[in-house]
C-alpha cells in the first residue's frame, strides 16, 4: 500500500464492524487542517473513526514558567502570545487578576476601551475561524472576505497600540494609551459597515449546500456532554446552553451593555457556526453602544506606584524621577494572595489564576485555556464519523494550539 | 471566595474521596481548572507543605466559585485522581504531573502531555532553573543562561 508522505499507518490486528481490519493512522502534526501543530492518532474502521487520541505539546513554549521570571508589568507581553488570535482578551484576564490583588479599579473610560478591544478581538478571531474553516470545507473564497475585515481590525489595533497583532494594549492599571480621534473614526466606519459584511458571509455560507452538507449533523455534542466535558464558548452555546461569562460573571462593565447570548440547539458543527455568526452581530452591537457611551476622563489609575508618571513630569519633579526609576528597575510588589479571573474569549473561558508571594514577580501564573479543555471533547464529537468529517469537527472546535500548549 | 483548606496528605486523600464528590452533589459540577503551586522557599505565609493543589469548582446555576486546596509533600507527591468525578481533570492532571511531578493515583494514562516523553525533571517546580536547557545559538549569549536558583 502506498501512503502519502508524512502519514504512518499501523495495523492494530483488531477487526472492525465491517469485517475489515482496524488501522491506526497518524494524523498530523503538520496537517493543514489542524490550525497549528496538533497530532491525532486515529483508529479507522474503513473510513469511520473509532477512536481519536490527540497528542499535544508541539507548541509548548513554557509561558507559565516565563511569567515567573518576569516582573508583574512585563508579564502582559507574554499573555499576548499564548492565544495568539485574541491577545487583548488575554491581557484583560491577566490585568483584571493583578488589579484584584492590588485592590484597584480602573477608570470608566479604560473599562469601555477594554470592552471595545475585547469585542474587536472576538470579531477578528471568529473571522480567522470562518475563513480557515471555509477553506477546509470547500468554500475557498471565504478566506478572502474574512481576512479583508480582519485586516481593518488589525489596522485599528495598529492605530490604538502601535502593534497589529500582539498589542499588549490592556495592562494592569488601565490601558496603554487613550484612543486617538482617528481610531474612533475608524471604529465608527467599521461598526457601520460590519453588519453588511456579516450578511455577505451568511450569503456565502448559511444556505450553501456544500457547507450545509459538510456541517449539519456532523460532530454532535449534546448539552449534557458539553457540560460534563467542561466545554465553554461556542462549543457549549452551540449545544444550546446559554452560558456566557460576560452575562454570568460580568467583568469590565459588561453588565452595562445590552446584548444577547447566542445559542443554537443544533448541537453540531452547523450550530457552532450559527453561534459564531450571531456572536459577530452581537459584538457589533456592543461596539456601537461602547462607542456611543464612551465616557471621558483618564484611561489609567492615578497611582505612581503602579504606572509610570507622564514624561513631562520627569523634568520638573524629583518624586516622578524616583517613581520612574523604581518602576523600571524593580517594578511593583503585589500583596500576597491568589485570585482567579475568567473572561470570555472567542473560544470560551480563558482565565488567569495568579498567585503572589508579595514580591515583584508572580509566584505562579496558570492560564486556564478554553482550547485545552475544549479539545478533550474532540473524541466524543468525532466518534463514528467519516475521517473527512474530522476536519470539520477540528475546525469548529476552534482550538488555537498556542493556547493549548502554552 | 469561599475556600476549603485541607492541610496534609491524609486529608488530601479525603478531599477527593468525600469532599469533592459531596461538593459535586451540591451543584459544583464544573472543574474550571486544576493546578499546582510550588511554595518552595516562600516566606510570605506559613505553608503546611511544599505543594498546593488547587481545584477551582463552579456551580453553573448560581454561578458561585469554590476553591479547594490540598497541601501535599513527598517525593514524588501523591494524590488521588479525580478524572472520574470531573472528566476535564484528565488532561489537567497529566499537565500537573508533567510540570510538577505530582503523581495522581488511579489516573488511566498518567504520561507527559506538553513536554517530550523522555524529558527529565519537572519544569514548573521552583528549583528547576530558568534557562537551564541549552537553546540553539545561546552559547554566545551567556546572560540567557541564568544560574539555577539556590534551593
Amino acid at each position: 500500500m502506498s501512503t502519502p508522505e508524512g502519514v504512518t499507518i499501523s495495523r492494530t490486528g483488531e477487526t472492525g464492524a465491517f469485517g475489515g481490519e482496524l488501522l491506526s493512522v497518524n494524523f498530523g502534526p503538520h496537517h493543514p487542517s489542524t490550525h497549528g501543530v496538533l497530532r491525532l492518532i486515529v483508529d479507522l474502521d474503513g473510513e469511520q473513526v473509532r477512536s481519536v487520541k490527540p497528542v499535544i505539546g508541539y507548541l509548548h513554549t513554557g509561558i507559565e514558567k516565563q511569567m515567573e521570571a518576569l516582573r508583574w508589568q512585563q508579564g502582559v507581553v507574554v499573555t499576548d502570545r499564548h492565544d495568539y488570535l485574541s491577545p487583548p482578551i488575554n491581557n484583560l484576564a491577566y490585568a483584571l487578576a493583578v488589579e484584584r490583588l492590588l485592590g484597584i479599579d480602573v477608570p470608566p473610560r479604560a473599562k469601555a476601551l477594554r470592552v471595545i478591544m475585547s469585542e474587536l478581538t472576538r470579531l477578528s478571531s471568529h473571522l480567522v475561524w470562518m475563513g480557515t474553516s471555509g477553506l477546509e470545507l470547500g468554500a475557498m473564497s471565504m478566506l478572502m472576505y474574512c481576512f479583508r475585515e480582519r485586516d481593518t481590525i488589525l489596522d485599528m489595533n495598529e492605530e490604538i497600540s502601535g502593534f497589529r497583532m500582539h498589542t499588549s494594549y490592556i495592562r494592569p492599571g488601565g490601558v496603554m494609551a487613550d484612543a486617538t480621534p482617528r481610531f474612533l473614526e475608524m471604529l465608527d466606519a467599521f461598526v457601520r459597515a460590519m453588519p453588511g459584511h456579516v450578511d455577505e458571509y451568511e450569503d456565502l455560507l448559511t444556505m450553501n449546500p456544500i457547507w450545509r452538507s459538510r456541517t449539519i449533523g456532523i460532530g454532535k455534542l449534546s448539552a449534557d456532554d458539553a457540560k460534563v466535558l467542561g466545554a465553554t464558548g461556542p462549543m457549549l452555546r452551540g449545544s444550546g446552553v446559554a452560558w456566557d461569562l460576560r452575562k454570568a460573571i460580568p467583568y469590565s462593565g459588561y453588565e452595562n451593555y445590552d446584548f444577547d447570548v447566542a445559542t443554537s440547539d443544533l448541537c453540531d458543527c452547523y450550530g457552532r457556526y450559527l453561534v459564531r455568526i450571531k456572536e459577530m452581530r452581537e459584538a457589533v452591537k456592543i461596539l456601537r453602544q461602547a462607542l456611543d457611551k464612551l465616557p471621558d476622563g483618564p484611561v489609567n489609575v492615578d497611582d505612581r506606584k503602579i504606572l509610570p508618571p507622564p514624561r513631562e513630569e520627569l523634568e520638573t519633579s524629583m518624586e516622578a524621577v524616583i517613581h520612574h526609576f523604581k518602576l523600571f528597575t524593580e517594578g511593583y510588589s503585589v500583596p500576597a494572595g491568589d485570585v482567579y479571573v475568567a473572561v470570555e474569549s472567542g473560544r470560551g473561558e480563558n482565565g488567569c489564576y495568579v498567585v503572589s508571594d508579595g514580591t515583584h514577580k508572580p509566584r505562579r501564573v496558570k492560564f486556564r485555556s478554553a482550547s485545552f479543555v475544549n479539545l478533550q471533547a474532540l473524541e466524543r464529537m468525532a466518534l463514528n464519523h467519516m475521517i473527512a468529517d474530522l476536519i470539520a469537527i477540528i475546525g469548529t472546535a476552534d482550538a488555537v494550539l498556542g493556547d493549548v500548549d502554552r | 471566595m469561599p475556600t476549603i483548606w485541607s492541610s496534609n496528605e491524609a486529608s488530601a486523600r479525603a478531599t477527593r474521596g468525600s469532599r469533592l464528590s459531596a461538593l459535586k452533589d451540591d451543584g459544583y459540577r464544573l472543574l474550571v481548572f486544576l493546578t499546582c503551586v510550588d511554595h518552595l522557599l516562600d516566606a510570605s505565609r506559613n505553608w503546611p507543605a511544599r505543594y498546593e493543589l488547587v481545584y477551582e469548582l463552579r456551580n453553573m446555576e448560581t454561578p458561585e466559585h469554590l476553591r479547594v486546596r490540598a497541601f501535599i509533600d513527598g517525593d514524588p507527591p501523591r494524590v488521588e485522581s479525580v478524572h472520574d468525578l470531573f472528566p476535564p481533570a484528565n488532561w489537567e492532571e497529566r499537565e500537573t504531573y508533567d510540570m510538577f511531578g505530582v503523581k495522581f493515583t488511579g489516573h488511566p494514562d498518567l504520561t507527559r502531555i506538553l513536554m517530550p516523553d523522555d524529558w527529565v525533571g519537572y519544569p514548573l517546580r521552583r528549583d528547576y532553573p530558568v534557562g537551564g536547557e541549552v537553546v540553539e545559538f545561546s552559547e554566545e549569549h551567556e546572560t540567557w543562561q541564568t544560574a539555577p536558583e539556590k534551593a
